[in-house]
């Protein structure tokens, strides 16, 4: 079985990684308000800043992204993992 | 220096930037200076859609029925959408085709113009079903003042660039006498001109549209013209495609990671940039006003749409590296986000046309393990 990653959010608010589908399904699951759009990888929306661990692509980011900017929608957390979610 | 459609210069198209260096030649993908493009490609063209494809009929009936301060809202969003889509279905290729220089960025401009075109298409298609004269609807577009108001804002950036690149492309840098006026062009003002042409393109693609779109998904939400937002719910798919297309193009440009001297360019465009996605929101509210002239609909009102105009202007401007110029935090129409997810619907294929449904789209990645439980 594979090892619980654990999610922080903004330092504030820390949960288990329930093997949901992607990142941002693991924050809808726990009411965690972040931006989305079109789930798919290229309106950029669900983008935020990975401060800690790291992630594993299901798809391609097609829009810009800074070294440690992941979209929420692309991935899932590969260990335990800070992320920064911009106000929305 | 006159644009060749086969450029036999021996170079190396790896060390192009996107735009202003050789004319592209041999249209190839095998390396690519930047491979995002491709994907791009690649996506829009899992997307393709036919606007046939979607039934119009109950709209006809739904329009009939609709107060007519209503239908004032329905077919001049219509008529909007349609201009945006008539400029955006040719200018790409006629501003940027002739200067650009990377295959891949060629052809996702074609493959980005030709998606564009679908969405004319199905306006027509839109069109001709819920009005019994078309020609009244088209007509209107260049008679109303509100309208052409609008086509000189989202055009002014485009032809004021397609001018001067073209005299660039004739007649090179330097002061030239073109029919008795003096003409002085500069690759350096040119290339200003082309970065404020894409923060333009952006704004037309990232706010504008959304504007319209907003509009559209309203009557669906009331369970009307439902055959009308599954056709924008497609256009919006590609649109949110299209606008990552831009962004992407701006932010190599001021990363230095494409051509050195566009980082010098849009820092200097840094406000006028600003001034643009302004103005945008500035006139996408005065339309929402003209919008909800004779009454509000249930849902939206020229207010609220207002609200929306600053929020979506805010998300794109923080997209583009850009402080926000709006104090609204939230989404003031939560409920678009369900119409502009094109995969978290599960419907069986026979219902309905599912915008998730990818043609020829194929995984071609095979891993060892993949045989482990193969057996002769």
């Amino acid at each position: 079985m594979d090892a619980v990653r654990r999610i922080r959010v903004n330092d504030s608010l820390e949960f288990d990684y329930q093997q949901e589908f992607s990142l941002l399904d693991a924050l809808e699951a726990r009411a965690v308000p972040v931006l989305h759009s079109c789930r798919g990888g290229y309106c950029g929306c669900c983008k935020v800043r990975l401060s800690e661990g790291r992630v594993s692509w299901h798809q391609d980011s097609l829009v810009p992204l800074q070294d440690d900017e992941i979209l929420c929608c692309c991935c899932t957390p590969l260990t335990a993992i800070a992320i920064n979610v911009p106000e929305c | 220096m006159a644009y060749s459609t086969f450029n036999r210069n021996v170079y190396d198209h790896l060390r192009q930037p996107m735009f202003f260096g050789e004319n592209v030649n041999v249209a190839r993908y095998d390396q690519q200076k930047h491979p995002i493009f491709e994907k791009l490609i690649e996506k829009q063209l899992s997307f393709f859609w036919r606007p046939e494809e979607v039934d119009l009929t109950t709209d006809r009936k739904d329009f009939v029925n609709l107060p007519a301060h209503e239908q004032h809202i329905f077919l001049s969003n219509l008529k909007y959408q349609t201009l945006l889509d008539s400029v955006q279905g040719r200018s790409p290729n006629v501003a940027f085709l002739p200067v650009v220089s990377l295959p891949e960025l060629e052809t996702w401009l074609e493959t980005w113009s030709f998606s564009e075109t679908i969405h004319s298409r199905s306006y027509t298609h839109i069109i001709r079903n819920v009005v019994t004269d078309p020609s009244k609807v088209f007509d209107d577009i260049l008679l109303n003042e509100e309208i052409t108001k609008r086509a000189i804002s989202v055009t002014a950036y485009y032809d004021d660039f397609i001018e001067v690149s073209s005299l660039y492309t004739l007649y090179g840098e330097g002061c030239h006498v073109v029919n008795g006026k003096e003409i002085d062009i500069s690759l350096r003002e040119l290339k200003k001109k082309l970065y404020l042409t894409l923060a333009s393109v952006n704004v037309l693609e990232a706010i504008r549209f959304y504007v319209s779109f907003a509009c559209s998904f309203a009557f669906a939400e009331r369970a009307l013209m439902e055959g009308n937002a599954k056709i924008i719910k497609f256009i919006a798919r590609d649109e949110a495609l299209h606008l990552s297309g831009t962004q992407q193009m701006l932010s190599l440009m001021a990363s230095g990671s494409d051509d050195p001297e566009m980082v010098d360019v849009a820092r200097e465009c840094r406000d006028e940039v600003i001034e643009i996605f302004r103005q945008a929101a500035e006139q996408e509210k005065e339309w929402a006003q003209y919008l909800f002239k004779d009454g509000s609909m249930i849902g939206l009102n020229a207010n609220i749409l207002g609200q929306y105009v600053e929020y979506i202007t805010n998300v794109r401007m923080r997209a583009l590296g850009l402080e926000p110029l709006f104090s609204v935090h939230s989404n003031p129409l939560p409920w678009i986000n369900s119409w502009l997810t094109s995969d978290n619907v599960q419907v069986a294929p026979q219902e309905s046309e599912i915008s998730s449904y990818l043609v020829g789209a194929i995984d071609s990645s095979v891993d060892s393990d993949d045989f482990d439980d193969f057996d002769l």
